[in-house]
């Protein structure tokens, strides 16, 4: 009851959005351009303060919406470079076979641009600011919405560490993948590690990128890695030319990564140590940031309805990042989700029914192909053939026998390996077993590679330096990560999956003790949440109860 | 083409770029020429809304406001622009021709009523006491006794209310000084004035603290002490302090403070609040930032004439943190036509401001303040106090024995030889990591205290600089480094060689703790410590040589 009576003294803004990533920067802007009464609340003490990416911004030409169409100004002033080139190097040990997939990249492109999130999410909050001020609204930094608040069980706004709930007719969790908003209102969950990747980071600083990569200013590489770089866990690597910097990352299948017991930051160190990678990375390594993030598999987890009562869920909350096999696509669609959302609240206001947004916000996902990409029906229709063990085995025993290995030849002596890597529908219905990420490039680059000259003479950080580098504001005596089962066989996989966690290593987040009571030795496992980079790995393979630190806590990523 | 190419700049630098142009033609041209070249939607509405506002100003000549087409809103902001009593007066008729709203017509009257009345001068009328003004109202302050708010009364100088705790400063009232310090310097510079700070330090022999408040800025100190003062009371603070504000003195020639400031501590609220009552003035509170400068106002109660702005010099404008902290107020205190708010009091957030350094040479003048303390003042008695338990102070240890992670194979044992380890210097505290703190180690009963968060060196617990570090099985992060790298000599013993102590260690033994620390205990306790010998002793030695001293 008290809380009821309270609540109709909150503050009431027709929006709330939560989150200032791109995904909440689109919807708000479009919102305010609608003249609607929006408040944004971001966690970080500056917009992308939290926020890492994998992956490049895209422009899709059949995208309802692209960020330009929002921020004109976005790519002049806040990305890094655009990418012009665009390869796949399959890798065996130190053979290497190249596959120029521009073609696939520039498939429904109108531009694609490398970022960094912390310039990018910083300008765009900039900009929303001045947009919602004009509405009555504004964009406050330094707020950690932790949770929806409801009247009569239904949600009627947000509540706040640092200030008092706040109502709105319509709440935008745009609050990324580990949104707590969407997981208090049923619409996601942390239980399955398959629904997940990991990704883990190093911006490389690199004043001279264009000589490096033979570029212009105006151009950019990616460069995509696959084959046996990760001792068997299913995942692949990254490179994108910055404007002075590089990004170069790996990301894994979460499950796959538990199942190996593997070390994400071990992993990413076999990446950049690769002599595949010399020629870039030459004689000088500086790495100025280590960020790891979990991303949602949109195939499986992309909600379908995500909606319930006055909130919506935008990008990575709902699960709306695709990532099949050689496409990356997350910023974008977020992008197209939130303006979507804002013009969804803006008709259902103008209808006078402002409760039926979420409704005609699904719709649009729809009617507007979005929905399409993230869950193609290609994946579902395959994935029960796909991947089922006994036809992974079947598959990988043809690709590496005689047989396979002479068809794979006469195929890419035709051109037809490059072909299908760079079809798009071949890509979007790739099934998530060892085949195409690991056997498939393996065999590739043993059959058709060439062997690198290059010796690499990178030294990567240890995890310590790595940690210590990074800057935190740690909340004294208020752990945002609480352990509720310290025992092995619950959490003892985060010991190895938390990316600034490893096995002997007592500096970081999980770790294992051995505990000796009255002759009795038992395992645990201890948490120091000091170190988190709020990944949400621990989330999703151990015990714990977990939210993000408050306002402005928690560590501070200054490239992302 | 427009003198201004828009295209030239960014949305961000085109606002200031047109701030300087209000000429509704050039704007267009400048629109125009946007629209023609990136017709970009946030430059267009930059010089849209700034081509409204002065195509506004432009019809303020109210002939022409056709009624029928303004809502009762539109009315109201239109009206406020009109002074000339005919105009309102065939506004008046119109209205009543044409729509005859009520509404529009009672905004149009009340828009009569007060350009009409604004000719009379409100000051001249005779002020009420509330008593009079509202008669059938309880007045239950009606017999406060102290003086009323004064009539032209002079007010000069800065006070600082230096609160003191077991015989010392507080380190907010030194920061209030020093802040002083500056504003009034800055204030005489402005105004070409010759105004001072004053300390106000009350208590029991408190003397030697008044003279204190000198070498952090003070120009006069003024105290009171009775031994009867020595914990803080609200009555008799309140009191005193009103009192020194109201008396004269041959140090002083004017009525009142010009400026006070309090702490915001507890007690400092509890008599800022009072105090600033007691004198008849406001009071901001919990204010982070402070600044003195001339401020123009428009609302009518301080300019006492509607649609007039008066500029009020010297104000002190108080900045607060609200809504959480994301928000600031600025608040000032400003004298009414009618009625005089001063002091200007505000009470200041301990740390918002430096500490400045103590200058002992500096010169100032001492008043004792004379007062019969009334023992009404007194009848409340404080019968006990507690003073908090701060927690462990690692920080005044000339050594100090610090134990990692590196004890994880037996913790307590681990614990245990740190501790003796300890007990053989004259001087030396147990310290811990962070590690050992958030671990989920079981330490025997009589070790555990040594193990809690109280101890934890680094980050986020204490900073130490003792002459002598010892950090055994810690590697040495950089969380950890911040903790303890000011120590005059860091030996770390590690079974690492490669543990990144390694790199701001004086002496590194490569070694187990559990062989390396009973070790050094012993050459203590027979009184040689060898550092060479412990290390050759079997355990290692770091063939850096660094430890051949």
């Amino acid at each position: 009851m008290e809380v009821i009576l309270m609540s109709e003294t909150y503050e009431h803004y027709e929006a709330v959005v939560v989150g200032a990533g791109p995904g909440g920067a689109a919807t708000a802007a479009k919102l305010a351009d609608e003249g609607i009464e929006t408040l944004v609340l971001e966690r970080g003490v500056d917009a992308g303060a939290k926020n890492v990416s994998g992956g490049l911004l895209y422009a899709e030409q059949s995208a309802p919406y692209t960020i330009d169409d929002l921020f004109p100004d976005i790519r002049a002033a806040a990305t890094e470079r655009p990418i012009t080139e665009y390869y796949m190097q399959n890798v065996a040990g130190e053979k290497v076979k190249e596959y120029d997939l521009t073609s696939l990249h520039e498939h429904d492109t109108a531009w694609s641009d490398a970022v960094l999130r912390r310039r990018m999410d910083s300008w765009l909050a900039e900009r929303v600011h001045e947009r919602t001020r004009e509405t009555g609204g504004g964009l406050l930094t330094g707020i950690h919405a932790n949770g929806l608040l409801r009247e009569n069980g239904e949600i009627v706004g947000v509540t706040c560490d640092e200030i008092d709930p706040i109502r709105a007719d319509l709440i935008v969790a745009a609050d990324g993948v580990n949104s707590e908003l969407a997981r208090d209102a049923g619409l996601m969950d942390w239980d399955e590690p398959e629904e997940w990747f990991q990704g883990v980071k190093a911006t490389v600083d690199m004043p001279a990128v264009d000589d490096r990569f033979g570029i212009e200013p105006d151009e950019g590489v990616a460069h995509l890695f696959s084959g046996d770089l990760f001792e068997g866990v299913r995942g692949g690597g990254f490179l994108y030319t910055n404007t002075d910097s590089l990004s170069i990352g790996a990301v894994f299948h979460l499950d796959s990564l538990v199942e190996e017991r593997a070390e994400p930051h071990e992993l990413l160190n076999a990446l950049l140590t690769h002599p595949l990678l010399a020629r870039w990375l030459g004689e000088e390594y500086t790495e100025v940031e280590y960020a790891a993030k979990l991303v949602p598999d949109s195939k499986k987890v992309a909600h379908t309805s995500p909606h319930k009562d006055r909130l919506v869920l935008v990008g990575d909350a709902a699960g709306q990042m695709q990532a099949q096999g050689p496409i990356i696509k997350g910023m974008n669609h977020a992008v197209s989700a939130g303006a979507l959302a804002a013009e969804a609240f803006a008709t259902a206001k103008r209808r006078n029914n402002p409760e039926s947004a979420g409704k005609r916000y699904e719709r649009k996902l729809k009617e507007s192909g979005v929905m399409k990409k993230l869950r193609p029906k290609r994946y579902e229709r395959l994935r029960p053939i796909g991947e089922r063990e006994k036809t992974t085995d079947v598959v990988d025993r043809l690709l590496t026998s005689p047989i396979g290995r002479v068809g794979l030849k006469a195929m890419d002596s035709i051109g037809l390996v490059e072909r299908l890597y760079s079809s798009p529908f071949m890509s979007m219905s790739i099934p998530d077993t060892r085949t195409p990420y690991v056997t498939l490039p393996t065999v590739i680059a043993e059959e058709l590679g060439a062997p690198v000259r290059d010796r690499s003479t990178v030294e990567p950080p240890s995890l310590e330096e790595r940690i210590g580098e990074l800057t935190y504001d740690t909340d004294i005596g208020n752990p945002h990560i609480r352990l509720r089962d310290s025992s092995v066989e619950a959490s003892g996989t985060a010991v190895s999956a938390c990316p600034v966690s490893a096995t002997d290593f007592g500096g970081g987040c999980y770790r294992e003790e051995t505990i000796t009571t009255n002759g009795d030795t038992k395992h645990v496992v201890s948490l120091d949440t000091q170190p988190c980079i709020e990944c949400g790995t621990c989330a999703v393979v151990a015990d714990t109860d977990w939210e993000h630190p408050g306002g402005g806590k928690g560590v501070e990523f200054t490239r992302g | 083409m427009a003198e201004l190419d828009p295209s030239e700049y960014t949305i961000a630098e085109l606002g200031p770029e047109i701030k300087e142009i209000e000429d509704v033609a050039t704007l267009e041209e400048v629109l125009e020429a946007e629209r023609n070249t990136k017709d970009r939607e946030g430059a267009k509405t930059l010089l849209e809304s700034r081509i409204e506002k002065f195509s506004e100003d432009d019809d303020a000549d109210v002939g022409d406001l056709d009624l029928s087409e303004m809502s009762v809103a539109d009315l109201g902001n239109a009206l406020q622009d009109i002074d000339e009593m005919e105009t309102l007066e065939s506004l008046l008729e119109r209205e009543a021709e044409e729509q005859n709203r009520d509404s529009a017509t009672r905004l149009i009257e009340s828009r009569i009523d007060s350009v009409a009345g604004s000719g009379e001068s409100d000051i001249e009328q005779t002020q009420q006491s509330p008593e009079e003004k509202h008669p059938e109202l309880d007045h239950p302050t009606a017999d406060k006794g102290h003086v009323r708010a004064l009539e032209n009364g002079t007010y000069r100088d800065m006070w600082v209310y230096c609160e003191t705790q077991s015989g010392a400063l507080l380190d907010v009232s030194k920061e209030m000084l020093g802040k002083a310090r500056r504003l009034m310097d800055e204030y005489n510079e402005n105004y070409d004035a010759n105004e001072r700070v004053v300390a106000v330090v009350i208590g029991n022999d408190v003397a030697g603290l008044a003279e204190e408040t000198i070498g952090y800025g003070a120009d006069v100190a003024v105290y009171y002490e009775d031994d009867r003062l020595d914990r803080f009371r609200h009555t008799p603070y309140t009191e005193i302090f009103a009192d020194m504000a109201r008396s004269g003195g041959d140090w002083r020639d004017y009525d009142e403070p010009r400026y006070t400031l309090f702490p915001a501590t507890n007690n400092g609220r509890d008599l800022s609040a009072q105090v600033q009552a007691e004198l008849d003035s406001g009071l901001a509170s919990d204010c982070s930032g402070l600044y003195i400068e001339e401020s123009v106002i428009s609302n009518p109660v301080k300019t006492g004439r509607p649609g007039e702005n008066k500029t009020f010099e010297r104000v002190l404008h108080m900045k607060r943190p609200d809504f959480s902290g994301f928000e600031y107020s600025t608040i000032l205190c400003l004298d009414n036509p009618a009625r005089e708010f001063h002091p200007q009091g505000a009470s200041v957030i301990p740390g918002s401001f430096e500490l400045p350094a103590f200058d002992g040479d500096r010169e100032g003048q001492l008043v004792e303040h004379e007062l019969a303390l009334d023992p009404e003042w007194l009848q409340v008695e404080v019968i006990a106090y507690d003073r908090l338990d701060t927690g462990v102070d690692l920080s005044d240890h000339d050594v100090v024995v610090a134990l990692g992670r590196g004890i994880g194979d037996d913790p307590t044992h681990g614990m245990e030889l740190g501790v003796e380890l300890a007990d053989t210097f004259e001087d030396a505290g147990v310290g811990v990591s962070r590690g050992i703190v958030t671990g989920s180690y079981d330490f025997a009963g009589h070790i555990e205290g040594y193990t809690h968060e109280e101890r934890q060196i680094g980050e986020t617990g204490q900073v130490v600089a003792p002459k002598l570090y010892i950090a055994a099985g810690i590697s040495g992060a950089i969380q950890h480094k911040v903790g303890m790298d000011e120590s005059e000599t860091i030996i770390a013993v590690n079974t690492d060689p490669d543990a990144r102590i390694r790199d701001f260690s004086d002496y590194f033994i490569e070694g187990d703790l559990f062989e390396v620390l009973p070790q050094l205990t012993a050459a203590l306790k027979a009184g040689e410590l060898d550092l060479k010998a412990v290390a050759d002793g079997g355990v290692g030695a770091d063939d850096g040589g660094d430890t051949d001293e």
